[in-house]
């Protein structure tokens, strides 16, 4: 049979984003692949070389709309790390509760976005309608549905509103009850178990060295997470271990990194609770914005010479911002902002991982990787 | 709780690198202990300036005999005006507790989550190594993507965005600037200004066509 090339995207539903990827066919069998990445690129770090260290917060929401917390968070702590500000515990707590609820968030827009993939539409409108709740909670803390600009370097914006954490709680608990109605309709559907079961296999030493890193290091069984390994925050301090998948000798497929997501959000869930327990000073007490328990002050300049960095468990694998300081205006502004990408990493190894599968397996291979095309073009 | 790496066992397998690092590479390189501190946890990390000429040895060390698995972010830095450099290439490297598993009865298990258990080269660690460039016209350095295939990405976005060489690299090509860019365009480089002086270049003039000749080099 003849070989040729075919071009997924840049307007594909595969894609979930926008990028092309050049599949190489012989018949129905894919043989070689290649990403081609930039069409969304909008020079993210060298806007933030002319934006102070306050502005730079919404620039870093705007990485990735399913999950603008993290990367706003992550951002936040390599800037504390450069102008080094030692930031109230009652704040971390705070943070805490703010990226878990949003790594929740990201990962049902994940599901609710892999469902229509491999053929469950049901699943989708289910974790759409979860993912609701998770960010009306969010909107209470950082006043907008999808990107909160809510940490601030030394603390965060605002504090919890009052009624927060029984609001909160009680979603919570009703969200630990509807997952168990999606492992219901998913894993018993036999459609969905044929979709991903043995499909798209990838392994562990294999992921580790092309730097893929997240969930879908986990799914294959490696024990690593960047809050167990350089616990930042106070995740040292919140009771959570890291949700790990046990695959198959050949490698983690897609239902392996379908269940050690869905595991992840019953380990969040767990975390916010244990969090809104713990919190110095209780959950229902409200502080004022601008209150010295929940922002310390921070110096508005970095001086040439001071670097910061910080690596950062995203929803989507590690993401790490490195800054150096001494740009224009004495210093107001970074010299140099640098962004890793979880999946501008992990892309090219997810096109690598199809070679040999059919080509109606490219969605749920490329899917169960969980692609955001925000953060890979910045 | 009493589940996370502490700082203190992170803090001794970083200064296990960094007196192995000077022992085993005194002329070329110097290793140090720093610490990171994002929100209100400190975290150690091994700082290492290497010479550009043996940073392949360098890293192919790191790999081989201190299970440095994981190539995380290689940055380009652009220093027009600093005395003893022009560019610089910071990359950061990570060691992964357990990068392969073991294997019983057909099945992958993973290691216990419990960190106190963790004791040598399988306590994670962060690495930044530093290389300073002192060429102006043409930066180069030598390329790692065989050694860590996860570098390979990363230095193609440097070569793109910053336009830092990296020899021995295969493939390289534009990954997020469009493919018929101009050769020798690289937007991270500070001669590319966002701002003139009285007006912000990229809202009030994006195409630079108000831009004339006697503005170039007024800054604001």
């Amino acid at each position: 049979m003849a070989e040729m090339w075919i071009s997924m995207g840049p307007q594909h539903p595969m894609t979930h984003g926008l990028w092309t990827l050049k599949v190489k066919v012989d018949g129905e069998t894919v043989i070689d692949t290649e990403p081609d990445l930039g069409y969304i690129h909008r020079g993210v770090e060298k806007i933030c070389e002319a934006r102070d260290f306050t502005q730079i917060t919404t620039y870093c929401d705007r990485l990735c709309y399913a999950s603008a917390n993290t990367w706003s968070h992550a951002y936040i702590y390599a800037a504390e790390d450069l102008l080094e500000v030692e930031v109230p515990e009652r704040a971390e707590y705070i943070r805490l509760i703010a990226v878990e609820l949003q790594r929740i968030a990201s990962h049902l827009m994940w599901l609710g976005a892999y469902c229509p993939d491999v053929g469950n539409l049901t699943g989708m409108v289910w974790c759409l309608r979860e993912r609701e709740m998770m960010m009306d909670l969010l909107q209470e803390l950082g006043g907008s549905r999808l990107h909160y600009n809510f940490p601030r370097v030394g603390g965060v914006k605002r504090d919890l509103p009052i009624g927060f954490a029984q609001r909160c709680r009680a979603k919570l608990k009703l969200f630990l009850d509807r997952i168990q109605e999606y492992e219901a309709i998913l894993d018993e559907s036999t459609i969905f178990l044929i979709r991903t079961q043995g499909v798209g296999y990838a392994k562990a030493a294999e992921m580790v060295n092309h730097g893929v890193s997240g969930p879908n290091i986990r799914a294959a069984g490696v024990n690593y997470d960047v809050r167990w390994a350089h616990p930042y925050s106070v995740y040292d301090e919140i009771d959570w271990e890291p949700a790990i998948e046990r695959p198959s000798i050949k490698g983690s497929d897609c239902y392996d990194r379908y269940r050690v997501r869905v595991e992840e959000m019953v380990m969040s869930a767990r975390m916010v609770s244990d969090a809104l327990d713990k919190i110095p000073g209780g959950a229902e007490t409200h502080y004022t914005s601008g209150d010295e328990a929940i922002i310390a002050k921070a110096p508005q300049r970095a001086a040439e010479g001071q670097t910061g960095f910080h690596h950062f468990e995203d929803s989507r694998g590690e993401s790490c911002f490195y800054l150096v300081g001494g740009g224009e205006g004495r210093g107001k502004y970074p010299y140099r902002v640098s962004i890793r990408s979880p999946m501008f990493i992990t892309l090219p190894y997810a096109a690598k991982c199809m070679i040999g599968y059919k080509v109606a397996d490219i969605p749920a291979i490329m899917g169960s990787f969980d692609p955001c095309i925000g953060e890979t073009d910045r | 709780m009493g589940m996370a790496v502490s700082n203190k066992q992170t803090t001794e397998a970083v200064e296990a690198i960094v007196a192995a690092a000077n022992a085993e590479f005194s002329d070329v390189l110097s290793a140090e202990v720093r610490n990171q501190a994002g929100g209100n946890r400190k975290s150690a990390y091994v700082f290492l300036q290497v010479e550009a000429e043996s940073w392949r040895k360098v890293a192919k060390w790191l790999k081989k005999s201190q299970a440095i698995d994981y190539c995380c972010m290689i940055t380009g830095i652009h220093w027009p005006d600093a005395k003893d450099m022009s560019w610089q290439v910071v990359i950061h490297l990570m060691r992964f507790a357990v990068s392969n598993p073991p294997v019983s009865k057909g099945q992958v298990n993973p290691v216990p989550t419990d960190a106190s258990k963790l004791s040598g080269k399988d306590i994670p660690v962060q690495i930044e190594v530093s290389i300073k460039l002192p060429d102006g016209r043409s930066p180069s350095v030598p390329s790692v993507a065989d050694v860590w295939v996860g570098a390979d990405w990363n230095e193609k976005e440097t070569w793109d965005l910053v336009g830092i060489e990296f020899e021995g690299h295969e493939g390289m090509r534009r990954v997020l600037l469009p493919h018929d860019s101009p050769t020798g365009y690289h937007p991270l480089q500070k001669q590319h200004k966002l701002r003139y002086h009285d007006f912000n270049e990229m809202y009030d003039d994006p195409q630079g066509f108000m831009r004339k000749p006697v503005d170039i080099g007024k800054v604001k």
